[in-house]
């Protein structure tokens, strides 16, 4: 991974916080959804967390991430926050994710402005830290202007990865019976034709 | 009165106007990967050698054999050149060449020798690294060396273009899709509207939540409601096909409008939530920076599905769910009626869409469904469309500084992705003139 660092300066700090990302990767695991969990920090104090919840929600874009931003928007919102106000709080704050954000995650992490991002296994498919797009590095004209495609982030990999990967291993040995067959029949589409 | 007389001129022109604007729009195919000109297309270096009939047969048997061309199937083996005197030459591939070192020294030994027994004398010449995929670009790629080109024979979800029906009904919607970004008065936003296109229905429809105007939290709500409304009033105008055919096409007074006023479009502009005007947002809750309006249809559809669908049919007893969510059973209710309403509709459009509820059971995700977004979705949307499996995406307004589909990224051409839709513009005559 040449874009994103490696996980070579890992205090205990950060382990224990991918320790806590991985209880809640395994809480995703327990409800039979993928196995994907996070926590946000701010200030060395955990002010969220998040676990993948694709399956119960019938909405594939509730990742873990996603999960976590909502909780402290609608926390913050609920303080009386301001955009800007909280446009500074997710500056300050750090995220530990079991497996790195994918494109739509690492967008969203760039829209909010988070200061740092600690992942555990890369994303080949959908990875958007360093594996299919690079959106943590931000664009030339964000860096510039301040209002581009985005606004970068520090993001470091490979903390605790085989502990997230080896979630994954055995939500695919279990199969995903959530899993809706009904995948609709073809012949809908061409019968309107 | 002279009033009446002028509306009805003003309909008229009204009706002209929208007759040419309906063949002035189109619907346009985003390709999966940058269209080159047909002269710039990639190409990639290949020893070939001019032969002697007679050899031909035992020449292209044997190169088959120990140098397939193996990713240039489209590449033919043999070129016949029609000489000035009425004489024909002919030439063929022997095999790749590098793209740096063109020494003959670099052949393999299989090939050596062929050439060596031959006598041949061996050229570099240049052929079509890709496949055409218009006739243009075959026409091109056969100055260079002939190619085979195999025009595409099937309609891949309109790809190789729409029938009148379906034209008329992206158009409809697509109108719909402006009508519910252009109804708030305050400000113009990016609007979602998530169609099944099988039974032409609308299935969820939303609007940018990213920022809150002045009045937001009620107006957006409100907005979005009495779109809602507006949309149940306008079903009686889908024929028995359910294409739209009241058919009217947005103004361009209306699209200049929008094309100007879009510094509030969430995909757009999607730091902008920062810098919105300090409300007091004890009052109201409903910005979010991440709720542009395709993220905010889908979670609309998504909970349509939880509401028509309870319960997870797979998990077999539906009573324990039940029993376990409690207070919702009024939900249950909901539900039947829901699908009454539902069935109804589907019997007043008329298409056969009994195994879309019955057979089938819920929806798998936004599988097999339309998307038709005002403006191309920037990359966090482009994405989510991806994870919830939409079929087909359709913009009106290209998006040049964030635009995930096309314009800065082009995420429907990522390989390696585990789902592809089919992305169009829907290009109304404003653009065109």
């Amino acid at each position: 991974m040449d874009s994103a660092g490696s996980g070579e300066d890992c205090s205990s700090d950060t382990l224990g916080f991918m320790e806590l990302a991985i209880q809640q990767a395994k809480l995703a695991l327990q409800s039979l959804e993928v196995p994907v969990g996070c926590v946000i920090v701010e200030d060395g104090m955990v002010i969220a967390t998040g676990r993948n919840r694709t399956t119960e929600t019938r909405n594939a874009t509730r990742h873990a991430e996603m999960e976590a931003i909502d909780i402290l928007i609608e926390a913050w919102q609920r303080d009386g926050l301001s955009t800007s106000e909280v446009a500074d709080k997710f500056s300050k704050c750090k995220l530990y994710v079991t497996c790195e954000p994918c494109i739509m995650c690492a967008s969203a992490l760039s829209i909010v402005g988070i200061k740092e991002v600690y992942y555990g296994c890369a994303n080949d498919k959908f990875g958007g830290c360093g594996s299919i797009l690079s959106l943590h590095l931000g664009s030339r004209e964000s860096r510039t202007s301040g209002n581009g495609q985005g606004r970068g982030f520090k993001c470091t990999a490979g903390i605790m990865a085989s502990e997230a990967v080896a979630l994954f291993r055995s939500f695919y040995e279990q199969g995903n019976p959530n899993a809706p067959k009904p995948h609709r029949p073809l012949v809908n589409h061409q019968v309107d034709q | 009165m002279f009033v009446a007389p002028v509306s009805t001129w003003v309909k008229f022109l009204i009706r002209n106007s929208n007759y040419q604007a309906y063949t002035m729009s189109k619907i346009i195919y985003i390709p999966d990967k940058l269209p080159t000109p047909p002269d710039q297309q990639p190409t990639v270096n290949v020893f070939a050698a001019v032969v002697e009939p007679q050899l031909i047969n035992n020449l292209v048997r044997r190169l088959n054999q120990i140098a397939p061309l193996e990713n240039l199937r489209h590449v033919k083996r043999v070129r016949k050149k029609h000489l000035g005197d009425g004489k024909t030459q002919i030439a063929l591939i022997l095999c790749l060449a590098s793209e740096n070192n063109c020494n003959l020294e670099v052949l393999s030994p299989c090939v050596q020798e062929l050439v060596t027994s031959y006598k041949l004398s061996a050229f570099i010449t240049k052929v079509c690294k890709e496949a055409a995929t218009t006739k243009e670009e075959w026409e091109e790629q056969c100055k260079l060396w002939p190619t085979s080109y195999h025009p595409p024979t099937y309609n891949i979800d309109g790809i190789t273009g729409f029938n009148e029906v379906d034209t008329q009904s992206i158009f409809g919607f697509m109108q719909l899709a402006i009508e519910l970004a252009h109804s708030s008065s305050k400000s113009v936003v990016n609007a979602a509207l998530i169609v099944d296109p099988s039974v032409k229905q609308v299935i969820a429809s939303a609007c940018d939540h990213h920022i809150s105007s002045e009045n937001a939290s009620s107006s957006n709500a409100n907005r979005e409601t009495s779109f809602e409304n507006w949309l149940k009033s306008i079903s009686s105008h889908f024929d028995s096909n359910g294409s739209i055919i009241h058919g009217t096409l947005p103004s361009s007074s209306l699209l200049k409008t929008l094309k100007q006023s879009c510094s509030d479009v969430s995909c757009m502009y999607p730091l902008r939530w920062v810098n919105q005007p300090l409300i007091h947002s004890s009052t109201s809750c409903c910005w979010h920076p991440l709720r542009h309006a395709a993220i905010a249809a889908i979670e609309s559809s998504a909970s349509r599905d939880r509401r028509l669908f309870p319960t997870l049919e797979t998990m077999g007893d539906k009573s324990v769910e039940v029993e376990h969510m409690g207070p919702l059973t009024n939900l249950a209710k909901r539900q039947k009626i829901d699908l009454e309403n539902v069935k109804s509709k589907e019997k007043k459009v008329g298409t056969d869409a009994e195994g879309t509820y019955s057979k089938s059971g819920r929806p798998y995700l936004c599988t097999g469904y339309d998307i038709y977004l005002v403006w191309e979705p920037c990359i966090m949307c482009a994405m989510a469309l991806v994870h919830q499996r939409v079929r087909r995406v359709f913009y009106a307004f290209p998006n040049p500084s964030h635009g995930a589909l096309g314009s800065v990224h082009r995420l429907q051409g990522e390989k390696s992705l585990n789902h592809h839709y089919a992305v169009f513009r829907v290009l109304f005559h404003e653009d065109v003139l």
